[in-house]
């Protein structure tokens, strides 16, 4: 067994963690796919609105991947398709049939003996979308061969579901989908883990652990592969969600797509945090409805450093598992930056008298104003990646091609570079930083 | 509180793009930030914040530079009794020291402020609160008895060579008050050389500072000999430590200042690796130099023919003379101008101590060597890093392969 120690990092003390209690969410009746969701793809629609779908059915393909089709992510009718600008699609907005769905699982099971195989089942069921790589973290190409792949199953990002929890009734549908995933590889399949937790795939030989132990962002699969085999610009590992496993385990091994998952509601401003019963692109609304304790809050679909803002009428994303609310709040005190300390501030640096040791209502507050970027060692404090972040930092911002590949611009994620925005004085977004480098050297490939 | 909210945010109005005031939108987000925290929201990135921000952290480094002047003021004040032979209670003498301090303080803030200011509103950036803390250094870097016309000349110079020529905060190559310090030391040089004793007194009253001591000996001794046959202060290591010597304003009290260093380290805004090795290369060098000069007492090493007694300087001596402690925690660790690699950190600052020790003792025109030692690594520090950063890049093309 491999072991990561991970020393850089932080891990938030923020309020609001859920309870381990499975809840039942308010009954929704619709869901959402959204193509914006994955990146670098042109959707084209193969529905219309007012068709009705079964669950799984192609909905969207990729101009420029033609094979890669995404599933209908509920049976029923297709409500509503949002366009942005440019008919961009925005959304594909689903009515839940639930009399259909439960009606016709369509099960039809398979022998799956090589890569081949799976790839091909996989782009049949239309579930293709599941299996995202890195660099670029994007939807894989299923023609490459990766290297190899990665799942974690240590979350470590603040407000993030625990595995360890939603996933112990699983072990069939796990173990079923890992068997499946080693066959996609003629390298190694990693499974990170906590110390202690998922102790039975240990038992299982084909799968290499990682016992991954620190702060966030230990669990991040970024961080992981750097420490255990670096990608390099000709490499390409692949990677799945935790909570996406029992889906593809049912799949392979029942045939059945079930969309169904449990989340995590949680939140400084949440009533009751705790876990849902929920569901691929549920609505966000029915999960929090009545339960949010202020009027003005920002309903985040993932966590609080990589999620995505939402309205409240919004939908869960595609590989997100969970719910994030703070408060938005506008309060200005007076000479804020002469503030003492105490319980109302919370700081990496110990810039604060007596701060965060209770869990800490964050807010949207950027708690000062963007300035110019002075280097003092925030963001090495916070990110275990032997990379400079700082230089690579410097070398997107000049679109220096060359340098960004040499410093490892194929390594990094926005997510991984999260903290280093959260601690950065001067209010830098890294990870639109990073972003950028990846879009500068992926469109330029 | 609320009426002062509502002020400020109708005269904001004014100030927006397209309308009267809009050339002077950073001044009114400068005042209007310092009086209220901002409630500028997270867009993108993370959704939530630490508390720290630049005001903040630079804040810290002006609180750790108070105590600084607090003693500066007394010392003053102490040296100017001492001279004229009359004994003074301490508030007596902080009151006769605040008289020099605070002209120099106020004059420093109004030419830096004016810089910063008219170069936000030219250039359209915000108004950085790094040059509170320019400003803050470069009077205790002054003289007690320097002409005020200096300062703002110097301060000016600081800001705009070392600073706003380059783009402001977080682009400058020099450290803006440092290159005040080095402009004002090469074109002023009667008031600010650092040979003749800088503190007040009556007329005619003149002396040898540490450095000046062992760089021009009247009769070659040791350093430790020279120092101890001075008469006129009390250049003991003690006494050079607790800081009752002439000096520029806020060197001389060596325990302050390493309570500073111990505050801006614990509070994670200094480079604790800059200081140390900083220090170890100023030891490593002193050490060197004693052993040459043991050994070539008639050699080579020598100044104007006769031994240099500079050599002699042991290394504690070399840490408690003149600015090294000062300039090392409050100038070398400056984290723009500084290196940004952790590597690159520590070679930056031991080459300081190194180049400290070098222009103190080998070349006597020059007594005080941090400054310059500080000034020219901070040319170097680019380069540092981007030995440190090829080293990286070798590393991830072996793996490649």
């Amino acid at each position: 067994m491999l072991k990561i120690k991970v020393k850089k990092g932080h891990n938030i003390n923020i309020a609001g963690v859920a309870s381990s209690e499975i809840l039942a969410p308010q009954k929704n009746t619709t869901v959402s796919l959204s193509p914006e969701n994955f990146r670098y793809i042109k959707p084209k629609l193969l529905v219309k609105e007012g068709d009705s779908v079964k669950l799984g059915d192609p909905i969207f393909f990729d101009k420029l991947n033609p094979e890669i089709k995404w599933p209908a992510i509920a049976s029923g009718k297709i409500s509503k398709i949002i366009y942005g600008e440019r008919r961009a699609i925005k959304e594909i907005i689903f009515n839940i049939d639930s009399d259909i769905e439960n009606d016709s699982p369509n099960i039809d099971e398979k022998k799956l003996s090589n890569k081949e195989d799976v790839v091909n089942y996989l782009l049949e069921k239309n579930m293709w979308p599941f299996v995202t790589q890195r660099p670029f973290n994007k939807v894989a190409n299923p023609s490459d061969n990766p290297k190899s792949i990665i799942v974690s199953l240590a979350n470590t990002a603040p407000l993030s579901v625990d595995y360890n929890f939603t996933l112990a009734s699983n072990k069939d549908s796990i173990v079923s989908a890992l068997i499946n995933l080693k066959k996609l590889t003629e390298g190694k399949l990693f499974v990170a883990v906590r110390p202690g937790e998922f102790k039975y795939l240990s038992d299982l030989d084909f799968i290499d652990m990682v016992e991954v132990e620190g702060p966030h962002p230990a669990g991040n699969v970024g961080v992981i592969i750097n420490h255990i085999s670096p990608i390099t610009s000709k490499d390409t590992v692949w990677t799945v969600q935790g909570h996406h496993l029992p889906i593809l385990g049912k799949l392979f091994s029942d045939g059945i797509f079930d969309p169904t998952m449990i989340i995590n509601l949680s939140g400084p401003v949440v009533n009751n945090p705790s876990y849902f019963k929920s569901r691929i692109g549920a609505s966000l609304e029915s999960h929090c409805k009545g339960n949010l304790s202020v009027d003005k809050a920002r309903v985040i679909s993932g966590d609080v450093l990589t999620g995505k803002e939402s309205m409240m009428n919004g939908y869960l994303g595609f590989y997100h598992s969970s719910i994030s609310v703070i408060e938005e709040s506008f309060d200005r005190s007076f000479i804020g930056w002469l503030h003492p300390g105490g319980a109302s501030k919370y700081s990496v640096f110990n810039a604060y008298l007596g701060g965060n040791k209770s869990p800490y209502s964050f807010t949207t507050l950027q708690n000062g104003s963007h300035r110019a970027f002075v280097p003092i060692e925030a963001w090495e404090k916070v990110f275990p990646m032997d990379i400079y972040i700082n230089a690579l930092a410097r070398s997107i911002e000049a679109n220096d091609f060359e340098e960004m590949e040499q410093l490892g611009i194929y390594e990094c994620d926005e997510e991984d570079v999260a903290l280093c925005s959260f601690v950065c004085p001067s209010k830098t977004d890294v990870g639109a930083i990073i972003r950028k480098g990846l879009d500068t050297v992926y469109f330029d490939k | 509180m609320n009426f002062l909210k509502k002020i400020l945010a109708e005269s904001g109005k004014l100030f927006q793009e397209g309308k009267p005031l809009s050339f002077a939108y950073p001044l009114w987000e400068a005042t209007d930030t310092i009086l209220f925290s901002t409630d500028s929201q997270n867009k993108s990135g993370p959704h939530i914040r630490d508390n720290m921000d630049i005001k903040r952290t630079m804040f810290f480094v002006v609180i750790a530079l108070i105590p600084c002047y607090l003693f500066g003021a007394y010392n003053i004040g102490y040296l100017n009794s001492a001279a004229m032979g009359v004994s003074s209670s301490v508030m007596n003498d902080f009151i006769i020291g605040m008289t020099y301090v605070l002209p120099i303080l106020i004059i420093t803030f109004i030419a830096g402020a004016i810089c910063e200011i008219s170069f936000a509103m030219i250039r359209k950036h915000e108004i950085n609160e790094g040059f509170l803390v320019s400003c803050a250094l470069i009077p205790l870097t002054m003289p007690p008895d320097v002409p005020l016309w200096q300062v703002f000349m110097g301060t000016s110079f600081g800001i705009i060579i070392g600073k706003e020529i380059f783009g402001g905060v977080g682009t400058n190559v020099f450290n803006p008050a440092l290159t005040a310090r080095a402009f004002m030391y090469f074109a002023f040089p009667t008031k600010i050389s650092g040979d003749k004793v800088w503190a007040v007194g009556p007329d005619g009253y003149s002396g040898a500072t540490a450095l000046a001591i062992p760089a021009n000996p009247v009769e070659y001794d040791t350093a430790s000999n020279l120092f101890a046959a001075s008469t006129q202060f009390d250049y003991s290591l003690m006494n050079m430590f607790w800081g009752l010597i002439p000096g520029s304003i806020g060197e001389t009290n060596k325990l302050l200042i390493l309570l500073g260093a111990i505050f801006l380290i614990y509070c994670g805004i200094a480079s604790w690796r800059i200081m140390v090795s900083c220090v170890l290369g100023l030891v490593f060098t002193s050490v060197l130099f004693n052993l040459l000069s043991y050994l070539t007492v008639d050699g080579i090493l020598q100044s104007g023919g006769t031994p240099n007694a500079m050599l002699t300087i042991t290394p504690l001596q070399h840490i408690l003379i003149g600015s090294f402690l000062f300039g090392t925690v409050f100038m070398a660790t400056e984290p723009v101008t500084s290196s940004h690699t952790n590597t690159g950190r520590w070679i930056y600052g031991f080459l300081i101590g190194v180049l400290t020790v070098i222009i103190r003792s080998i070349n006597p025109a020059y007594p005080e060597g941090v400054f310059l030692a500080i000034l020219i690594m901070n040319m170097f520090a680019p380069l540092i890093d981007y030995y440190v950063v090829q080293s990286n890049i070798k590393m991830r093309l072996s793996r490649n392969v």
